[in-house]
């Protein structure tokens, strides 16, 4: 494991946000880290970081002169126009001279702000200005990428071009770890760690989560809600049964990935309930 | 099937900045419409419409068949993004609030949001805040549902219960329509809207808006090199873990990888409903 | 209607600072009002020197508080106790015409004490008695003139504006777009992130306190007979203070608008209870102390020294001192406090940092 976690807890107080978890972060790889609000998501990329103390375990970085980090709020100043936030970043992190001009007006022309150089951050649109964060994080060319929903309440086409920023930093080295609550982006990923009240409920390959999936998976018509443990797709309803009845009237089905998750989900909840009752 | 909410042709200008051109939006009983679209697509100034906040400088906007009004609007639910909801009042008090305010008759806190009735908002997980912005909004039957972007941020379980909800309505007759970024959302309405600059560019269920649109998959050795090479072109790749989603014929792709060197398998695969997006919303913009 | 009433109650009863703002705001005014806000003095601090000091003392009733009576000084050994500030008054005897010093930055008790005198001729006058002559000389502020009194303790209130409110203003801004944390995992070490939020505002107080002194000595006249250097180290370390303080406010602000709170909090019982308008020995005994502990009455000793009576820096050590502990004990706590934000997992042994590989481009 070049960097990343491994066995790492997070406690603050009584409450543990992070419970013994292992993310590898290799070079030239996406590992995407996927959960819903106070899943987690957050403490992760922040323990690997450094903004976090850890309560146990170990965490690996590069040095700070070779992070991008992008926490889920920020990312710019929206003060400043878009020529002084690249000056701030590329003082920050040393790029200079020759090597600066050159990377930010390619960056900025691949982003499309080249002709809006003297606009504020705050003019932007919302995709506009994480693409405009990512770019920047991207400058000095850092050997790990940490972003922390960066396409959250952003339009699909944004949420494209920011990807193909995201892909193409993975393609020239970096190690990029993403979290996000989009389960549709994690296909993306070569890694993916699901995320539920700081523990890890499945990591791997989204074509390896979906094969550990444990029951079977069936699909009923009706809009009559089955028996078991069901939820809805459309107007169908999907059920799933840890063992390998389903009730009757539903079919047998193919997990996608958005399948695995759920599944993944439901038999984590499900664990909890049994152990909550075993006192 | 009687439409609770329309807009016919409807156009809004601020000022030289047409934000809506010429759109049709039919919402009817008992179904979930999906609107979707980029950022400064319109979208919030539909909903600004048909919530009687705007009036449109063109075309009509019809709800339960009259023009927007006091009356119509307290037969409709809302819930913004920031949910509407104030943090520092519990549950109990927020219902209380909207309760009084719509003038209904005291009704009971639905089961799913009771056990959290003594809490701060502020101090719910956000899947939990959302259910309680969507009982507070249904909490006096209205006809129409008006969502935006319902279930953003949550996790998969409180997705899941959340759109059990609307489902729920829906299947009592209610009207609901949706915002969404979010593709796997918007797979679980009945039926999409898809702006983009201000028009409607496409209609239908989702695999009726993908079309017969395709794209290539691209299987190569190193996949960082290819797509570090097609990426050069200027053609929008997606990475799939090491698999590339090219929007490109296959004649293309197998082009340029060969002119770099590069051997891989390319195969065309239908496209998902965020690439045929992508490719409807550009095609619109290069008009 | 009812319904929103209610609601805004509810609200209200949570939000902590607004509801500190609400008691403490009527208490403060009550207290300045009722016990501080007093123009009246009755005591003003006396010392008598010359040959017939003794005799002249026994005269000199409320409200002279007599702290010293030294028969072999001179007009010197007066003079400079009105410029240390010891005392007020400095009753000159052995000329031909006894003659009364008095310290012209202090208006009120001046007043206080040439009444007293007058009623002196007077009663001495009605009783046939012969009293000697007394000759009043007003020094530093000849004419009385309030502005030359304000002035110096408005740069004080400058400083505390920008040092507090503002820069705490500044600091919260990044804390609340989230840019805090960025900067925490930027190369930047915390001191290069502190004193980088720090030095623009000390520069900018440090141009608008010259503005003011010139404003003043060009608009107003007021004089500036001191040393500079004196004031401007008396500045830097009040400066400190009120920089420190903005700093602690903004680590324990979460937005604009309650670090906003807390710094008013901290800013107006300076304006009123430091001496800037109300003398602080008007002040009932009860509430005097609360002076000693604000910041700005030290500065305003130094300016109004400095700047009116020339006292030199051997005089003031006593505020300096005061001021430099103030702003060590102050910008340090801030400065940790700080620090906790940047830098929370710099400790040895949990993480191991591996050597950055380069990137194959």
């Amino acid at each position: 494991m070049t960097w990343g976690l491994e066995d790492a807890s997070v406690v603050f107080g009584s409450r543990t946000a992070l419970d013994h978890l292992t993310l590898p972060v290799e070079p030239s790889t996406v590992s995407i880290c996927v959960g819903g609000d106070g899943a987690g998501k957050s403490t992760l990329l922040r323990a690997i970081v450094g903004l976090v103390r850890l309560s146990s375990g170990a965490a690996r970085r590069p040095q700070k002169k070779d992070i991008g980090y992008i926490p889920a709020t920020a990312g710019l100043y929206i003060d400043l126009t878009v020529d002084e936030n690249v000056a701030f970043c590329a003082g920050a992190y040393g790029v200079r001279g020759r090597e600066l001009t050159c990377r930010s007006t390619e960056m900025l022309e691949r982003i499309g702000l080249a002709d809006a150089r003297t606009r504020l951050g705050g003019q932007l649109s919302g995709g506009m200005q994480r693409k405009l964060a990512v770019g920047m994080a991207l400058l000095h060319r850092p050997a790990m990428l940490v972003l922390d929903e960066p396409t959250t309440g952003v339009d699909p086409v944004s949420r494209a071009e920011l990807w193909r920023l995201i892909s193409g930093a993975a393609a020239e080295g970096s190690a990029v770890v993403v979290a996000t609550t989009y389960v549709d982006e994690a296909h993306r990923a070569s890694t993916v760690v699901l995320l539920e009240q700081g523990r890890s409920i499945a990591v791997g390959s989204p074509s390896d989560i979906i094969a550990a999936v444990p029951g079977t998976l069936g699909v009923v018509e009706s809009t009559e809600q089955p028996q078991g443990l069901s939820w809805r797709r459309g107007k169908t309803w999907r059920v799933w049964a840890p063992s390998l009845d389903l009730p009757p009237g539903a079919e047998s089905l193919q997990p996608d990935f958005e399948d695995a998750v759920m599944i993944a989900a439901l038999a984590d909840e499900q664990k909890i309930e049994i152990d909550g009752c075993a006192c | 099937m009687v439409a609770l909410a329309e807009t016919r042709h409807v156009t809004m200008r601020f000022g030289s900045f047409t934000a809506v051109d010429s759109v049709n939006l039919k919402v009817g009983g008992g179904e979930v419409v999906g609107l979707l679209g980029a950022n400064g697509a319109g979208k919030t100034t539909v909903i600004r419409l048909l919530l009687g906040l705007v009036r449109p400088s063109k075309g009509e906007v019809a709800l339960f068949g009259a023009p927007p009004s006091m009356r119509t609007r307290r037969r409709m639910g809302y819930v913004p993004q920031t949910l509407g909801l104030y943090d520092d009042l519990t549950v109990q008090e927020n219902w209380t609030f909207t309760e009084s305010a719509f003038g209904s008759t005291r009704v009971a806190l639905p089961p799913s949001i009771r056990d959290a009735r003594d809490r701060l908002v502020g101090t719910l997980p956000l899947g939990l805040q959302r259910r309680v912005a969507f009982a507070v909004a249904f909490s006096h039957q209205p006809e129409l549902l008006v969502l935006d972007e319902p279930t953003s941020g949550v996790g998969s379980l409180s997705r899941a219960r959340l759109w059990q909800d609307i489902r729920d309505c829906a299947e009592h007759g209610t009207g609901v329509l949706v915002t969404t970024h979010n593709m796997e959302e918007a797979e679980q309405c009945d039926r999409l809207v898809v702006m983009a600059g201000g028009r409607v560019v496409a209609e239908g269920t989702a695999a009726e808006v993908i079309a017969d649109r395709h794209v290539v998959e691209a299987r190569c050795d190193s996949w960082q090199e290819a797509f570090s090479v097609l990426d050069a072109e200027g053609l929008i790749v997606q990475v799939e873990g090491d698999v590339l989603r090219v929007p490109a014929s296959p004649e293309h792709v197998q082009r340029v990888l060969a002119r770099h060197h590069l051997r891989g398998a390319v195969a065309t695969v239908p496209a998902n409903l965020e690439e045929a997006f992508v490719s409807i919303v550009s095609a619109g913009a290069a008009r | 209607m009812w319904t929103m009433i209610v609601k805004e109650f509810r609200q209200l009863k949570r939000d902590r600072r607004t509801l500190a703002l609400l008691i403490v705001l009527p208490v403060l005014l009550l207290v300045v009002f009722g016990y501080a806000a007093r123009f009246d003095v009755s005591k003003v601090t006396t010392i008598v020197v010359g040959p017939q000091a003794e005799a002249v003392a026994g005269h000199l009733h409320a409200p002279f508080d007599l702290v010293e009576i030294d028969p072999n000084g001179g007009r010197s050994l007066a003079e400079s106790r009105l410029q240390d500030g010891t005392a007020v008054v400095g009753v000159v005897t052995g000329q031909t015409q006894i003659v009364a010093l008095m310290d012209g930055t202090q208006l009120f008790a001046v007043e206080a004490a040439e009444s007293a005198i007058d009623h002196m001729a007077q009663a001495a006058k009605a009783n046939g008695a012969a009293v000697p002559a007394i000759t009043v000389q007003i020094l530093y502020n000849p004419n009385l003139t309030t502005s030359w009194i304000m002035i110096p303790g408005l740069t004080g209130l400058i400083l505390l504006f920008i040092g507090t409110l503002i820069t705490s203003l500044g600091i919260v801004r990044e804390r609340q777009t989230g840019t805090i944390e960025q900067l925490a995992v930027m190369p930047f070490r915390p001191w290069d992130v502190i004193f980088g939020k720090i030095v623009p505002y000390l520069l900018l107080a440090a141009l608008d306190l010259i503005a003011i002194v010139v404003i003043g000595m060009v608009l107003f006249g007021v004089p500036f007979v001191g040393n500079v250097a004196t004031f401007a180290l008396g500045a830097l370390l009040f400066l400190l203070v009120t920089l420190g303080m903005g700093v602690l406010v903004s680590t324990v602000s979460q937005n604009q608008g309650q670090s906003i709170q807390l710094a008013i909090m901290f800013v107006v019982p300076q304006i009123l209870l430091s001496g800037l308008i109300f003398p602080v020995s008007s002040m009932a005994s009860g509430v005097q102390w609360i002076a000693y502990v604000l910041p700005l009455k030290y500065f305003i000793d130094i300016s109004r020294g400095v700047m009116l009576k020339a006292t030199p820096l051997t005089a003031l050590w006593g505020p300096l001192v005061v001021l430099a502990g103030m702003a060590i004990v102050v910008l340090g706590l801030a400065v940790l406090r700080f620090r906790r934000d940047l830098a929370p997992s710099a400790r040895r042994g949990r993480t191991a940092e591996a050597d950055s590989k380069a990137v194959a481009a």
